[in-house]
């Protein structure tokens, strides 16, 4: 196994944190390129030069931090490429600062709360595509695959029981469900508007990079 | 005016716009917003059917023969609203502003309705100009951009205080429709930009008026439409969905369409092109021959009927802009049904 290809690998755990998915599949990593002697450089690209600073900040520190847990890389570089606010983002993300020191006197506060809002979200989502999949069991041990292993890691960041026992099906804010009618409607419409989310990123970029192929994990 | 298979629909297209986004319009030193924002919105039009594309260069500034041609000889269009946009932090003579539009009206008389525009952050000056505006061109809406920059703020709230006098100037003047769009960028950049709250506030708050979000809120489509079933005046706008999800996604468009008319129902959604980044025709004929696919996964939405589609290609719209629609593209009312204030669409 490569260095590049273990690189790759842990970007391929950095998610967007609005749409759900890793920046890989999303072909959100334009390039990615390991030296000899261990230095990486990350180029990202996102389907529009104003998608919006926040989220684009989130996946570009993400995605460093991501790299620099291989204890074998040496420098890392994450850039922003064609984004209105590139410049600060990647200034930011190079010194490690946060997100306030990019952008000074025009955020009120960290990433955090915005962080765990669109977690809550997607939570919902990976609930409702579950949801469409057959009757509800009582138990998160009696679920598996993909969407399950997910609810398990987003349950776990957001601090709500995410063990064998613990119940199947959850709101955002941790409580068991109740009304599986209201709260499948809820939850279907909530997975749609990420799924048509990232289809229209997914268009966006296509139209905007047309033949430039991404990397992928 | 449409006529498909015996049936003729009225066309209402509630949100579309005459631009010049040419270099010679962008402000100096400012020239990579300019671009990169009519760009982005080029990148959009990529979500048509190809052979609807324009070039760039036709993109960023196109002829009132282009819209004529386009909008209401083969688009179908009858009747028009003009979304003022100005983003004059980047464009010399603006996006698109009132004066530009109001240039074209003698040239379609009772083809177009002038929206004006107002933004709180410019107070005083920006409560008068509001007034003339309306003294002028007796405008009945405005279309606000809560993500404009302006003098180092990159957006407002229509929450904030500073808005009150504008909705009350509204209130007064019978301003009554108020178009909001929901974009990127709103300050503070650590909170979500498509964020609807602050719609669901001044909807509780201002009860005579009308709020069209346009774009549905997309991408949080969920927030609008939970808030949209709670309120009354609050409409969906149709501009973009059509537009990016009918061709180029159409399973997601059929349950986009599902969802709103669940949530919000086909009495509260207005049929808006979003001309130029999208070519009206394609997307009227489109949406009449339009069906929810017969499958099990969209079993459980409501069904569109041809009235259906007639409420929000165009009557709909026409209703809140108080435009007479011709007796034969009206719904016919049941004989045995007193008439209702919906089946008085355009009579006032």
């Amino acid at each position: 196994v490569t260095l590049r290809s273990r690189v790759l690998a842990e970007l391929g755990t950095v998610y967007d944190p609005e749409l759900d998915e890793p920046i890989t599949t999303l072909g959100f990593v334009g390039s990615c390129v390991v030296s000899a002697g261990g230095d990486v450089e990350v180029r990202l690209r996102l389907p529009t030069p104003q998608c919006a600073p926040n989220f684009a900040y989130l996946m570009a520190a993400d995605a460093r931090a991501a790299v620099r847990r291989l204890r074998e890389v040496r420098e890392v570089t994450v850039v922003l490429e064609d984004h209105y606010t590139g410049a600060e983002i990647n200034a930011a993300v190079g010194r490690g600062d946060g997100f306030e020191a990019a952008f000074p006197g025009e955020t009120a506060g960290d990433l955090g709360a915005l962080r765990r809002l669109f977690q809550r979200k997607a939570l919902v989502a990976r609930e409702g595509r579950l949801l469409a999949a057959g009757p509800p069991p009582s138990t998160l041990g009696e679920l598996s695959g993909p969407d399950a292993q997910r609810c398990r890691e987003l349950r776990r960041a957001l601090g709500i029981a995410a063990d064998d026992d613990a119940p199947a099906f959850v709101t955002g804010d941790g409580a068991p469900v109740s009304d599986f009618v209201r709260f499948g409607r809820m939850a279907r419409l909530t997975a749609l508007s990420l799924d048509a989310n990232g289809g229209m990123c997914r268009d966006l970029l296509r139209v905007r990079y047309e033949e430039e192929e991404g990397v992928a994990a | 005016m449409y006529e498909k298979d015996g049936e003729r629909y009225f066309v209402f297209d509630s949100h579309l716009h005459f631009w010049d986004a040419s270099p010679e319009n962008w402000v100096k030193g400012q020239e990579q917003y300019a671009e990169g924002w009519i760009n982005c919105f080029h990148a959009y039009m990529g979500l048509a059917p190809a052979e609807t594309h324009w070039p760039i260069e036709k993109f960023q500034k196109y002829s009132v023969e282009d819209f004529e041609k386009d909008v209401f000889k083969a688009g179908h269009v009858d009747v028009a609203v003009f979304q003022s946009t100005y983003l004059k932090e980047w464009y010399t003579k603006g996006f698109n502003d009132i004066e530009q539009n109001a240039a074209l009206l003698d040239r379609f008389p009772g083809r177009l309705i002038l929206n004006g525009r107002w933004d709180p952050r410019e107070g005083e000056a920006g409560l008068r100009q509001l007034e003339a505006d309306h003294a002028k061109y007796g405008i009945q809406g405005v279309k606000l951009y809560t993500a404009e920059w302006y003098k180092g703020s990159r957006g407002w709230r229509l929450d904030d205080a500073a808005a009150v006098p504008f909705l009350d100037k509204c209130v007064e003047l019978g301003i009554k429709n108020i178009h909001v769009h929901k974009g990127p960028t709103i300050w503070p950049l650590d909170k979500d930009a498509f964020d609807v709250s602050d719609v669901d506030h001044v909807a509780t708050d201002y009860q005579d008026l009308n709020f069209i979000i346009e774009h549905v809120g997309l991408p949080r489509i969920e927030d609008f439409c939970f808030m949209a079933t709670q309120e009354p005046n609050v409409y969906a706008g149709l501009a973009v969905v059509i537009g990016a999800l009918m061709h180029a996604r159409p399973r997601f468009f059929a349950k986009v369409m599902g969802e709103l008319l669940f949530w919000v129902g086909e009495d509260k959604i207005l049929f808006g092109s979003d001309y130029a980044i999208w070519e009206p025709k394609w997307q009227v004929e489109g949406f009449v021959d339009w069906e929810m696919p017969d499958d099990s996964e969209y079993s459980d939405y409501p069904r569109l009927d041809v009235s259906g589609k007639k409420k929000i290609l165009g009557l709909n719209g026409a209703k809140l802009y108080g435009v007479e629609v011709p007796d034969e593209l009206r719904l016919p009312v049941p004989a045995d049904e007193p008439a209702s204030p919906e089946s008085a669409v355009g009579v006032r």
